[in-house]
């Protein structure tokens, strides 16, 4: 059957004049060159892991286009070199020229005969590699959710990120929440909502700080020397900014200065500083620090709080905890085995009772609840729920780079035994 | 025939901008989020609608809910308060914490009666006493008009402090605001908190107290809540502030205000029988008197509360603990000295 490769071949070249600015493209050497790139990276990045934790390294060498990485004072010539910053091409420059460069190659020299179909799955398995992990990173959210024993949760907090949120709690069933997010703190500026009676200015925003307690006399100076207004202002705290801590250990503790205003008059300065481990804690830090938890703000017959917290994430279910359980290894702080034990309240009360315990996570609504953390003598649980939706993206491109691999060797295996086995009766 | 370089690098350009915008479209943007949910706070709820002509006074925060005055011509005038208290309270109780400051004679359960009118306001009833100045110092006299609310345990007081011409033309708008607000008990109970007073100054007795302070604390002016007002400093930055106030009546009795110290040096309130471990006895002027030593790690609380005549004396000592450490001995040496003349 010669005709076929014949058309293909001839369609391939027509393909090929079409885009032969591709060409350039698709070379080999710049596939080589940009691993290279991201060996390097990987290396850098895993030194400055280190310094800036985990969270910080991604965020600086792979959620990044380039990033910026100072000569280890340790290694050879450290003392010389250590002050000279070297940009390295982060994980979004070289994950975008690779899938450039892999469609390139796909483009250029596609062809659906037997002899290249293993080839071309393989490019197609690493193209959704690549593609997936974009997606993934663009996408996957991580939160926790931390239940008591005998309650219920019906929201997520977000591991990273606060939010300044106003909560109308006059009505006795429900609350009214009005949140800003931390990008539109980090913005900064006035911030407008139909269901908020007043205007927020955002005057200062940090993603961590340090904070004390001024005697009665002294007058606080920094972010919050104009807040005339709630419990920084009552409790006379200063706060020194300090920079984000990302080791896995870090504790930060946000804080945001902002002014209200009724119309063009302002309503005061206030201040909220946001605890790691949810506000509930100030009350027990010290007691006058109790109200960031919820600084009241009354206006027009109804009562506003304002609290800096974890960003949420309210769900249309909620999940009780009914017991937890925690194995360790015995004589040891090892653990053998944590678990809880849970009712899911769906909605039309629906509920179905469930056992999450590691590595066997509880998956609902495109959500699935990991055992996280848990605290048998204080009776609560932590979930960490990730919601990825392109989960299976790297599932289905392992297996075509597996069939791609599988295709390719068992083709050339195939030819090669008949070749073989032509070239033995051959010589019979 | 091969397309001119110019056309190729038109396409890469178009390209990398897809990519880019691509990348960019990934993240949504920031906005705000308004969302109605379950209610789960738990403490209580204390809102209110201000009359026009009011005007609110800075510095509240808590659950001493709101302290508000009279916008006039000669400037802000009267005081109007939102006192949330954390269990039934006694409405003589209530009534002799103003009637003495207003030269009245001390009110039981029966002479309290005749003063009492309830006025429905929605579905709810206030108990209203009048109170007015029987001193004949100023006029029109000074009064307090006190509205007191009770449900679930729980008693709203709003104090009503101005003269009585302000007080009457102000009536109705005060009625409006007592009928505007929302008083709903918490899952937590109101912390318990000494009411806040109208400014007081000691009984016109001719007598004032007397005391000796060290020199080194610096003296600073008198106000119209401190009849003492001092700073103590070092070179470390560490400070602290003395005061000697007093107000008529118990001011809320010991653990009020023992609890409410304590919170301001950031440490736990406690209950009647915690208090004895800050509490002991002393006798300041030859009369009894108690003294409340409280340290936290940071903050340090020396007080002395002296119950003499019906007023209440303070003499408190806040600030630092390494300083307070150093300055205890002044502390006591200054309380044992205090004199209040009237012998």
């Amino acid at each position: 059957m010669p005709e076929k490769p014949k058309k293909s071949i001839s369609s391939l070249s027509e393909r090929r004049k079409r885009f032969a600015w591709l060409i350039p493209f698709a070379n080999l050497r710049i596939t080589l060159t940009l691993l290279s790139f991201s060996m390097i990276l990987i290396f850098v990045a895993t030194l400055e892991q280190v310094r800036i934790g985990i969270r910080g390294a991604q965020a600086e060498f792979f959620e990044s286009m380039y990033g910026i990485w100072y000569y280890p004072t340790q290694f050879w010539g450290g003392e010389y070199f250590d002050s000279i910053p070297i940009p390295i091409p982060g994980g979004y420059l070289l994950g975008g020229l690779l899938i450039l460069n892999l469609l390139a190659a796909f483009i250029t020299r596609f062809q659906w005969t037997g002899k290249k179909m293993g080839i071309q799955f393989i490019h197609l398995g690493i193209i959704m590699l690549l593609v997936g992990q974009l997606a993934t990173q663009a996408m996957q959210e991580e939160s926790r959710m931390q239940i008591n024993k005998g309650e219920s949760k019906n929201y997520l907090e977000r591991f990273h990120g606060v939010e300044l949120a106003f909560i109308d709690v006059t009505d006795a069933q429900t609350e009214r929440v009005v949140a800003l997010p931390e990008a539109l703190l980090e913005q900064g500026g006035l911030h407008y909502s139909e269901d908020l009676p007043f205007k927020v200015r955002v005057l200062d925003f940090g993603p961590n700080c340090e904070f004390n307690s001024l005697p009665p006399a002294s007058k606080a100076k920094g972010p919050t020397e104009g807040v005339n207004r709630g419990v920084i202002q009552s409790a006379n705290l200063e706060i020194r900014p300090k920079p984000e801590d990302f080791s896995s250990e870090g504790m930060n503790f946000g804080y945001v200065v902002f002014e209200l205003l009724e119309g063009a008059e302002s309503l005061g300065t206030w201040a909220a500083i946001s605890h790691p481990a949810g506000n509930h804690w100030w009350a027990q830090i010290n007691p006058k620090m109790g109200d960031l938890a919820f600084q009241p703000i009354r206006m027009n017959g109804r009562l506003w709080g304002a609290t800096l917290r974890p960003e949420r994430e309210y769900l249309p279910y909620s999940i009780e905890l009914l017991g937890i359980a925690n194995e360790f290894y015995q004589g040891t702080d090892i653990p053998f085995n944590f678990e809880s034990e849970i009712v899911l309240n769906m909605e039309k009360n629906e509920s179905r009772r469930a056992l999450v315990y590691m590595n066997t996570p509880l998956r609902h609504e495109g959500k699935t609840f990991y055992q996280y953390q848990m605290n048998k003598s204080a009776d609560y649980t932590v979930f960490q729920v990730v919601r990825n939706p392109s989960w299976l993206v790297p599932y289905i491109a392992c297996i075509l780079v597996s069939i791609g691999l599988l295709w390719q060797f068992s083709f050339h295996l195939v030819r090669f035994l008949n070749k073989n086995s032509g070239a033995n009766r051959a010589a019979a | 025939m091969p397309a001119a370089p110019h056309t190729h690098f038109w396409k890469l350009a178009l390209l990398l901008a897809g990519t880019a915008t691509l990348f960019s479209s990934c993240g949504e943007d920031p906005e705000v989020r308004s969302y109605t949910a379950a209610n789960h706070y738990e403490g209580p709820v204390v809102s209110w609608v201000m009359p026009e002509q009011w005007g609110e006074n800075p510095g509240m925060s808590g659950m001493m809910a709101g302290s508000f005055h009279i916008k006039t011509s000669l400037g802000p005038r009267g005081r109007i308060g939102v006192m949330p208290f954390r269990e039934s309270v006694e409405t003589t109780q209530i009534v002799n914490m103003f009637a003495r400051e207003l030269g009245h004679p001390d009110y039981n359960e029966s002479s309290v009666q005749p003063l009492i009118a309830h006025k429905e306001l929605g579905d709810r009833s206030f108990e209203v006493i009048r109170l007015e100045d029987m001193s004949g110092e100023e006029d029109p006299p000074k009064t307090a008009l006190l509205a007191l609310y009770r449900h679930n345990a729980q008693t709203w007081l709003f104090p009503f402090i101005a003269d009585r011409a302000l007080i009457d033309k102000e009536l109705e708008n005060f009625y409006s605001f007592l009928q505007s607000t929302t008083l709903r008990a918490g899952k937590t109970p109101v912390r318990a908190i000494a009411p806040s007073l109208p400014p007081a100054q000691p009984a016109s007795s001719g007598h004032q107290p007397t005391w000796e302070a060290p020199e080194h604390w610096e003296r600073k002016p008198a106000t119209q809540m401190r009849v003492g007002n001092y700073a103590v400093s070092n070179e470390a930055g560490e400070a602290l502030d003395f005061s000697i106030t007093s107000f008529p009546g118990e001011v809320g009795g010991i653990l009020a205000n023992v609890n409410r110290w304590l919170g301001q040096v950031g440490m736990s309130p406690t209950d009647e029988q915690g208090l004895s471990q800050y509490l002991s006895d002393r006798m300041i002027d030859e009369k009894p008197a108690k003294l409340v030593l409280a340290e936290s790690d940071e903050q340090a609380l020396y007080a002395a509360i002296l119950l003499h005549k019906g007023r209440s004396w303070f003499l408190k000592l806040m600030g630092d603990v390494n300083l307070a450490r150093a300055e205890k001995e002044n502390f006591l040496r200054l309380i044992d000295s205090f004199c209040l003349g009237d012998h």
